[in-house]
Order: C-alpha cells, then structure tokens, then sequence
C-alpha cells in the first residue's frame, strides 16, 4: 500500500515539474528527454552484499497547436532496484517496473488561468527475491485514470503559480490473491481471493510555487473495491470495505548562492486506515473470539496501520569549479503509529506505541560533462532503527553501506 | 579438463565481484544458481555489448564494429557488427530524422573448440545475431536522441558425453538448451563530451521477456568505452571496450 501512496505522491510532485515544461516560442514541437541511472552496491549489517539501482526514462513531446493550445505526451520507465527502505515497506530484494504513458491537453483560458484536462495509464511489475517471472509478480498492477488541473499565474515576475489538481485511477492487480486465506483453507480459491487489492484513488493537490519555493497539500483517498475490514470481533466484516486516507504536506526551496546549492524538503503525512489487524503470534495459533487482547496468541490490532510521517531531505553542493561539485546530504525518515504498539523479539505487544526511524548520510562527488548531463559517485551510511524488535521477517534495525555511481542526461 | 572451458569463463567474469563479497561463497553458489537457471539470459547480456545501437555520426554513410572486451576477450565471442545509413537527417526535407539500419552477428570460438576436442563435451553452440533501425534526430546543436528498433536472437545449447557430467549446487548438469529472441526498442541521448568525442546513454527494453539494459558509453573515431548496466542480470555492471570505423 505504501507503494501506492507514495507513487500516487510522486505522481503529483512530477506533475510540478512537469507541467513548468514550456513551449519555445519559435517551436511547434518541443521535446522533453530525462534519463537517469544510478547503480550501487549495498552492504548491510543484516544479510549479504547485494547490488541495486534505478532506472528512469521520461520522454516527452509538447505541441502548440495554437498560442493558446497545446499538448503534451509523456512516457515514463521506471525500474526501482534492490535497496535499502524504510521498515514496514518491502524487503531489500524486492523491485518493480513500470510504464506509464500520461497525456495531457493544454489550454490557455486567460492571460493568467490555464486548465489541464489528460488521461494516464500505467502497468506495474513486482518481483521478489525469489525471481520469478516479471508477469508473474504477485502485486503487479495496471491502473487507468483522468485529471483535471488548473494553474493560476499570480506572479509572472517570479514564476508564481498556484496549481490545482484532481485525479481519480482505477488500480487492478490482476495477480493478486490472499495467500494465507488459501492456505488457511483450501476451499478459498483465487476466485474468492482475487481482487483484494483492487481500488479506486481519488487525489486532490493543492500546490504552490514562486520563485525558488515550492509546497503543496495532497489529499488521496483509496477505496478498495473488494477487501473486507476486519470487524473488532475479529470476523470479517460483510459489509464494510477497506478505505484509506492520505493527507500530506511539503515543502521546499532550491537555492544557490556564490557555490553553495541547497535544496531542502520537509514533508509530514498523515495516514489513516479503517482497516485493523489480526496479529498471529505463531504459526498455527488459533484464534479465540472471546480473547483478542494482546496477551492473546491471535490479537486484534485497532488501527494497526494508521501513521504520522515526517520526511527531511537537505542536499547540499559546493560547487569547487564550473564541473566539480562536492556534495553531501542528509534524509531522515519517521514514522510513528497511532495505536500500534511495539513488539519484542518474541512477537508479544508490550506497552508503548511503535516509532521507526531511518536516516542516510551521504558524501559525494559530481562532475559536470556539460549542459546536459552529470556523473556522480557516492557514498551512503543508512542507520535505521525502531523499538519493534520482532524482526523475523523484516529487518527493523540495522546500519548500511551504500556506494554507487549515478549518471543523468536530461534535456 | 577441457569440458570446463566454458565453465571457467563463466566463473571468470563474476571474479572481481565475488572479491568485494561478506560472504564469498554463499554470494558466489547465489550467482551460479542465477546463471544455471536461466543461462541464455546470463549469455545474452555479453551479446548486448557488442550490439552497436547508437546511430552513425553524422556525415558518415556506414560503419563497421567489433567488441573487444568482455566479448572477444575473455569470452571469445568472435563478432562483427554494421551500420548503414539509409537517411541523412534533413536531406528529404527539413526536420527529417537521419535513419540508420544496425546488425551484427557472433559466435563463440571456445564452443567450436569445445566441441572438437574435447573428451566430455558432446555439443555445444553459442551464437547469435541481431537487426533493427535507429532514426536519431538533433533537438539542439550539442544533443541528438535517438530512437530504434531491434531484434536479437541468440542460442545457448551445451551438452556433455555420458558419464562425463559435471556436478553444480549438487545437481548433475548434462545439458542445457537455450534460447532468446526478443524484440527490443531503444531510446537514447548523445552530446559531446569534446572533439569528435561523443557521450551517450540509452536503454534497450524487451517487450516480451522484459530484459533492459542501460548503456553509457563514450566513443571517439576509433574506439569506445561504456558500462552497460544489467540490474536483473547475474553481472550487473559490464565494463565494455569496442572498436568502430565509420565511413
């Protein structure tokens, strides 16, 4: 789910950049072209070396049909590698590939006011560990959706403009199918199962930007169209589907002054869930309607996974010559839950509520070939830490080593 | 002895990273078992280097291409590749892209010596071929894209004489037969990086199987440098060496 909030974030912050991708006056057709890499070896504290990157491709076209109408056609590769993430999200090994086409018509209603009507499609895949087949991804996704956008241009001297957007997807994952309902009882197939992730995403974003600052608010709401929240009494509700809300805010500024380049951000996401939880303590523990406490061997976890995120991310350049630039940074991610409690080594909630914390330092060096492109090599120390101790299938503690190089071509 | 040969070029090249390994050998038996389980994937990624899919210069009208290393050295892929022009950008009409045809074959000469002379190797062939078109347009004067198309195939077949079967992971391999074909498109971006040198950066993405690759490379007259990335493969940086002369 994670990874539909954030992409669903990412979505809305791209769309910032993007739609600040302006026609040349003398152009009909004026392309857009980024391509990034960035491969890294990983040495964590926990487990063997492993080696991981990503891969991003947009490839874009803006066409003025007129002086006040335009379109834009967009395409996105994306491949997240093997990595280092925060806990609770996906396993080192985990990854995914996407395509994402988005297109997008453009017009000028005012000297001030431009609205943008478009329609994105994407196809996810997931793999994990065990390297199966890309198709084969038991969370692979296809989603299909519109939006509607509005920028209002309060201050052409310094580039303000306040964008309003809207969005609403139908997200299917075709492959998906509750593993452990089946397992539990063999009479559960993937017809019964399928479909438990399948959603509906509206998104609402509010985003400013003038001059080197920029900010928003955004609001997503899932609403999952087949899976059943968990009643308090520990029985599927009949009638009740699952619904999360996603409320965030950020924020920033990209600054550069004599050979100093700074450009910090800070974020804060509210994450709430009507779904709860049923914590199986072990493998076969059967559970007992009248006792769901957490001293039980299954409990009922009210609001297991609502959460309140703070993001901070302050990366630093000296820019020594017009090519050479030193550069370190510093992200720092924290999690804390609302009614979760913390677990120690041996799966027993005890008092207190779970906080996760996630912090990478991070030192490199970065050339500059030309206008157009960049190479960087770094160094990363990850520290991640959290007081639920239950780590049997997810590492919650542990320190990492990154080294990688990076490459960027954007034109 | 000689039933090795191929084995050994295998072991080889992941080498240097097993050096860099916690756990040298748990990594290393991880690799194998990577490349024993899919291994035209892990050979096709070494065909991938030695496929020029970036267009010719402008101004040239065909060129011809050989890898050097990790191909022809040490895996003794023996290979040649082509470019043809049929389309110089704005000749027909202002605006119109160049167009360039690329494709290239290779075989592998430690395969054919396998076979010949060895006690316990019975079969083995390892070749492949690939084809495509790449149109490459200039959108400012110091950035050209470009745009392809290509098909490659390659077979991986080795087979070893009865009784003579090697034994990996615990498991006894007497044969593996192996292919890939796939159809890839291509998208790329070049600048200079000085005179007469050129940078680039592309990816190559399979629509079939999904197999991708970046490549960045930096080529002059003569000779190019790159390192093509294969994040899904068992190697996942190759550095590669190239030899080219276009006409």
């Amino acid at each position: 789910m994670k990874k539909i909030i954030l992409s669903a974030v990412v979505a809305a912050s791209l769309a910032g950049r993007l739609y600040a991708t302006v026609a040349e006056d003398s152009k009909i057709f004026t392309p857009f072209f980024d391509m990034s890499l960035n491969e890294a070896a990983y040495v964590p504290s926990v487990g063997n070396i492993f080696s991981g990157g990503n891969i991003n491709t947009q490839v874009g076209l803006l066409t003025k049909i007129t002086q006040k109408d335009q379109l834009f056609g967009l395409y996105n590769f994306n491949y997240a590698g093997p990595g280092f993430t925060p806990q609770d999200s996906k396993q080192f090994t985990d990854r995914s590939l996407s395509h994402s086409f988005t297109f997008e018509y453009r017009r000028n209603i005012t000297e001030k006011l431009r609205v943008r009507p478009g329609v994105a499609f994407t196809t996810d895949y997931s793999r994990s560990g065990a390297n199966e087949a890309w198709k084969n991804g038991l969370y692979n996704m296809t989603s299909s959706g519109l939006q509607l956008a509005a920028d209002y241009t309060f201050d052409f001297e310094r580039n303000g403009i306040v964008s309003l957007t809207y969005l609403a997807k139908s997200v299917k994952f075709p492959n998906y199918t509750d593993l452990l309902k089946e397992f539990q009882d063999p009479r559960n197939t993937a017809n019964v199962n399928g479909g438990l992730q399948d959603q509906g995403i509206k998104q609402v974003s509010l985003r400013p930007a003038w001059g080197k600052w920029f900010g928003g608010v955004t609001y997503t709401q899932q609403d999952y169209k087949n899976q059943k929240v968990i009643g308090l009494d520990g029985v599927y509700s009949l009638t009740d589907n699952q619904k999360d809300k996603t409320t965030m805010l950020d924020a920033g500024f990209h600054h550069t002054l004599w050979i100093f380049e700074l450009s910090p951000m800070v974020s804060y996401t509210m994450h709430r869930s009507n779904q709860n939880f049923l914590r199986y303590k072990y493998f076969g523990a059967v559970l007992n309607p009248a006792d769901l406490s957490g001293t039980s061997d299954v409990t009922l976890v009210a609001k297991n996974y609502d959460y309140n995120e703070f993001t901070l991310s302050v990366p630093l350049y000296l820019n020594i010559t017009g090519k050479w630039a030193i550069g370190g940074a510093v992200n720092m991610t924290s999690r804390k839950y609302t009614d979760r409690k913390k677990r120690d080594e041996n799966n027993n909630y005890v008092a207190g509520l779970q906080k996760n914390l996630m912090t990478t330092m991070t030192g490199s060096i970065r050339k500059r070939i030309n206008e157009t492109a960049l190479v960087q090599l770094y160094y990363a120390l990850t520290v991640v830490g959290s007081n639920n101790k239950f780590e049997k299938y997810m590492p919650a503690n542990y320190t990492g080593n990154t080294l990688g190089l990076s490459y960027q071509l954007s034109y | 002895m000689k039933r090795t040969i191929l084995l050994l070029t295998a072991l080889l090249c992941f080498n240097g990273a097993a050096f860099a390994a916690i756990d040298l050998e748990s990594k290393g038996m991880q690799m194998l078992g990577e490349v024993l389980a899919n291994p035209a994937a892990f050979f096709y990624d070494f065909q991938q280097d030695l496929e020029g899919t970036t267009p010719l210069p402008p101004g040239k009208t065909f060129g011809i291409q050989t890898g050097l290393f990790p191909t022809t050295i040490p895996l003794t892929y023996l290979n040649v590749s082509g470019k043809l022009r049929l389309h110089g950008e704005g000749r027909i009409a202002p605006g119109v892209p160049q167009l360039d045809l690329i494709g290239g074959y290779w075989d592998m000469l430690a395969a054919k010596m396998a076979t010949k002379d060895s006690d316990t190797i019975d079969s083995a062939k390892f070749g492949g071929y690939y084809m495509g078109a790449i149109i490459s347009a200039s959108v400012s004067p110091r950035v050209r894209t470009f745009w392809g198309y290509k098909r490659s195939v390659m077979a991986a077949k080795l087979a070893f004489k009865a009784g003579q079967e090697p034994e990996l992971l615990g498991t006894t391999v007497s044969s593996f037969n192996t292919g890939f074909k796939d159809d890839f498109v291509i998208a790329g971006i070049e600048t200079p990086k000085g005179i007469g040198k050129l940078w680039s950066m592309q990816l190559n993405y399979g629509l079939k199987t999904q197999t991708f690759s970046s490549k960045v490379s930096w080529y002059g007259k003569v000779f190019e440098l790159g390192l093509n990335i294969y994040p899904e493969g068992v190697l996942v940086i190759h550095p590669v060496w190239n030899m080219h002369l276009n006409f």
